[in-house]
């Protein structure tokens, strides 16, 4: 069986789906989370059946790319079920998309989520109703508790084998607007040559909403004669309203389904709690700002304090060992580098990268679920604006700060290819937590934590101007921001866990094994002196960049994984102690140029994919010569001040 | 007729048209705003940012840009 998940943004798709199949997507308070579908096997009362999670879309009628990719999978795949996931508070906007999807014409649960935010806020609900007003099974859930959620899918598997609203749909347009799409129905009855592969009334429905793709689709196959009928109806449709016709039956849907909502609703007076005037501070014109700057601040020094205390001691701890290393084998042989450099590579692991890593991806999970990342968003609108990128390009660029492979493919929620784009780019510029860790593990270790926090605001500094730069050169004037801003939600411990682990799975699985045998690796090339002619190659590098030619070879590793430059740049000093062998200016310069400079492959994968292989090129040129100056300026500057 | 820029916070409004461009106003109607919603305006923008206006129980930020090409009436 084949189970399709399908709701609007932050309705708990994701939620639930992680209830049922283990966590394998990505949850968050942050509309537009998932723009990849997560597909698992689960096993359900013995059946085994393919679960899909869709990104959430508002509507069937695409105004992005996500919802145009969910309405083709939805078309073209053959689902037997979708369970159609909706807010329950919202559920006056929800019932839009589930009518859209009955018109599919496959079987449908609706699961009633957020049942407890529903409750807060004083709604309760009369579900038999509401279910037979529908016609299909409607459940209520709270995800986040895994209330609920068992007998959505119990009768999941009810729904696929009575097939039941398919010949019932008893939702109807008002009669006016029936007639014109049964008269465009009856049209589409008639036309034999049509290849479009959905059911007839739905899409006499998109044709009447001049949905663009499906109007080429059959120009394409040639009907002109139902194009012309279409036309002429959605004219009639413009008089009786005042909205245009790709709008007007989205607006009669939402009269249907506030209609609905007021039937089944009961509203008594919502509980007072916490977010009480919580944005009155926190999206303040002027406290917003100071917020966010402190919030992130704090972010910064506390990650930093809690990675140093756990890393001094372990370090302390590794250099012991590797002493008694020496001393038992002897500090010459080949067994003595690979005994080393093993422990380099466990070490680096355990001591150096984990100890940021842990703490940050936390604070990132906990101020995503939290939902304050949209806030971030309200907050830098304008100066999104006077880069000349659409408000919304800040999400992917936020999302860079925890990994630049999701913040990637987040772009996809922007309208235009351009800013697409453009926001790519800034947002494989933005440090990923990784490139954070070298930060934290090098720059605020070794040189205080300030200097670190230099490096991120210059970071900044350059996205802005970079995107300034991009934006001028592709002239285009950037629709205006329109935003849910979701509800502030306290995240269970469970999810943080979780969470955590799904983003750390990558990094002790494939990361620290590559951390391991890349050091001893280099650790071998070394001993037969094979590093010389690839630190000779990128001589002149560093030779501009006035580093010593041994962090060459490092700079390759980082390509393959940005945590690896720090582990291996320890490795090829043959030290821990980086300052008694760089100066803090080369340090500086060194990290610098390791934040700016080509993405990490994975990053480059999914350029790729995303952008073409053209654009990727010029991405990883850009960088390469940013990052480039940027050292070489950092140099400059080192050499005057110190 | 004033522009939703013009409006007050903490007012309830209705929208009486929108002129915005189509992708704009697909946006909106998706998250249910149309003609004749009722709307109240809850946050107006620092440094010419996005307003919010809450609506329907959900809190939407809408960029000064589209807030201009929404014309709106106070309700009482």
């Amino acid at each position: 069986m084949k189970i399709a998940m399908v709701g609007q943004p932050n309705s708990g798709k994701s939620t639930i789906f992680n209830a049922v199949a283990g966590y394998k997507s990505i949850s968050s308070n942050f509309p537009g989370t998932t723009v990849r579908y997560a597909e698992s096997t689960v096993r359900l009362n013995g059946l085994v059946s393919d679960l899909v999670d869709f990104p959430g879309c508002y509507s069937l009628s695409p105004s992005n790319e996500v919802s145009l990719e969910v309405r083709d999978q939805l078309i073209a795949t053959g689902f037997d079920v979708i369970i159609d996931v909706v807010d329950a508070s919202k559920l006056g906007r929800g019932l839009p998309l589930t009518m859209e999807l009955m018109e599919l014409n496959i079987p449908m649960v609706l699961c009633l989520n957020m049942m407890d935010d529903a409750r807060q806020k004083g709604m309760s609900f009369d579900i038999n109703s509401l279910a037979n007003m529908l016609g299909i099974p409607v459940l209520p859930t709270i995800a986040s508790r895994d209330i609920g959620v068992k007998r959505v899918f119990a009768q999941v598997q009810d729904a696929s084998n009575h097939n039941n609203h398919v010949t019932k749909s008893r939702l109807r347009y008002p009669e006016d607007v029936e007639e014109m799409i049964g008269d465009l129905t009856q049209a589409v009855n008639d036309e034999r040559t049509l290849t479009v592969s959905v059911p007839p009334r739905f899409l006499a429905i998109k044709l009447l909403e001049d949905d663009k793709y499906f109007v080429q689709n059959i120009q394409q196959s040639n009907s002109g004669a139902l194009i012309k009928k279409a036309r002429q109806l959605q004219h009639t449709l413009g008089v009786s309203g005042r909205e245009p016709p790709e709008t007007a039956l989205a607006m009669e849907r939402n009269s249907l389904a506030t209609g609905i909502c007021h039937k089944v609703t009961t509203i008594g007076s919502p509980r007072k709690d916490w977010r009480e005037g919580l944005d009155d501070l926190l999206m303040h014109r002027a406290w917003g700002y100071i917020f966010m700057l402190l919030i992130l601040a704090g972010m910064f020094y506390g990650v930093f304090a809690i990675g140093v205390t756990i890393e001094t001691p372990l370090l302390e701890g590794f250099t012991r060992i590797e002493g008694y290393l020496g001393d038992t084998m002897g500090n010459k042989g080949i067994l003595f580098v690979l005994a080393k450099n093993a422990l380099y590579g466990i070490s680096g692991g355990v001591a150096i990268v984990l100890p940021y890593l842990v703490p940050f991806l936390v604070v990132l999970t906990i101020l995503e679920d939290i939902g304050y990342l949209p806030r971030v968003a309200y907050l830098l609108d304008s100066l999104m604006h006077r880069v000349g990128l659409h408000g919304c390009a800040i999400v992917p660029i936020l999302l860079g700060y925890g990994c630049s492979v999701p913040a990637v493919m987040a772009t996809r929620i922007l309208p235009t290819q351009r800013d697409r784009t453009i926001a790519a780019v800034l947002a494989t510029l933005v440090p990923c937590s990784a490139r954070s860790v070298v930060l934290y593990g090098l720059v605020a270790y070794f040189l205080g934590a300030s200097a670190a926090l230099f490096i991120y605001i210059l970071n900044i500094i350059v996205v802005v101007l970079t995107g300034k730069m991009l934006s001028s050169l592709m002239p285009e004037v950037s629709p205006g921001m329109i935003m849910e801003v979701p509800r502030y939600q306290l995240p269970t411990v469970q999810t943080i866990l979780h969470k955590l682990w799904f983003r750390l799975r990558e990094f002790v699985v494939i990361a620290w094994p590559l951390l391991i045998l890349g050091s001893i690796v280099l650790g071998i090339v070394e001993f037969l002196n094979w590093d010389a002619p690839v630190n000779g190659m990128l001589s002149p590098l560093t030779m501009v960049l006035g580093l010593p030619a041994a962090v060459g070879i490092t700079l390759i590793f980082g390509v393959l994984r940005k945590e690896l430059v720090l582990v291996m740049l320890i490795q090829a000093l043959g030290t821990q102690d980086v300052l008694s062998v760089l100066t803090p200016g080369q340090v500086m310069v060194f990290a610098v140029f390791v934040t700016f400079y080509v993405p990490c492959v994975a990053t480059i994968a999914i350029l790729r994919n995303e952008l073409g292989a053209r654009a990727t090129t010029v991405v990883v040129g850009i960088t390469l010569l940013l990052a480039t100056g940027l050292a070489l300026l950092t140099r400059l500057a080192c050499a005057i001040l110190w | 007729v004033k522009t939703l820029l013009d409006c007050q916070e903490r007012v309830d409004l209705k929208i009486v048209l929108i002129t915005g461009g189509r992708g704009s106003r697909l946006r909106l109607s998706q998250l249910g705003l149309g003609i004749d919603s009722t709307i109240r305006l809850i946050r107006n923008a620092p440094f010419s940012g996005p307003l919010v206006i809450s609506f329907d129980g959900t809190e939407i930020a809408i960029g000064k840009g589209i807030a201009a090409k929404i014309r709106v009436e106070e309700l009482r």
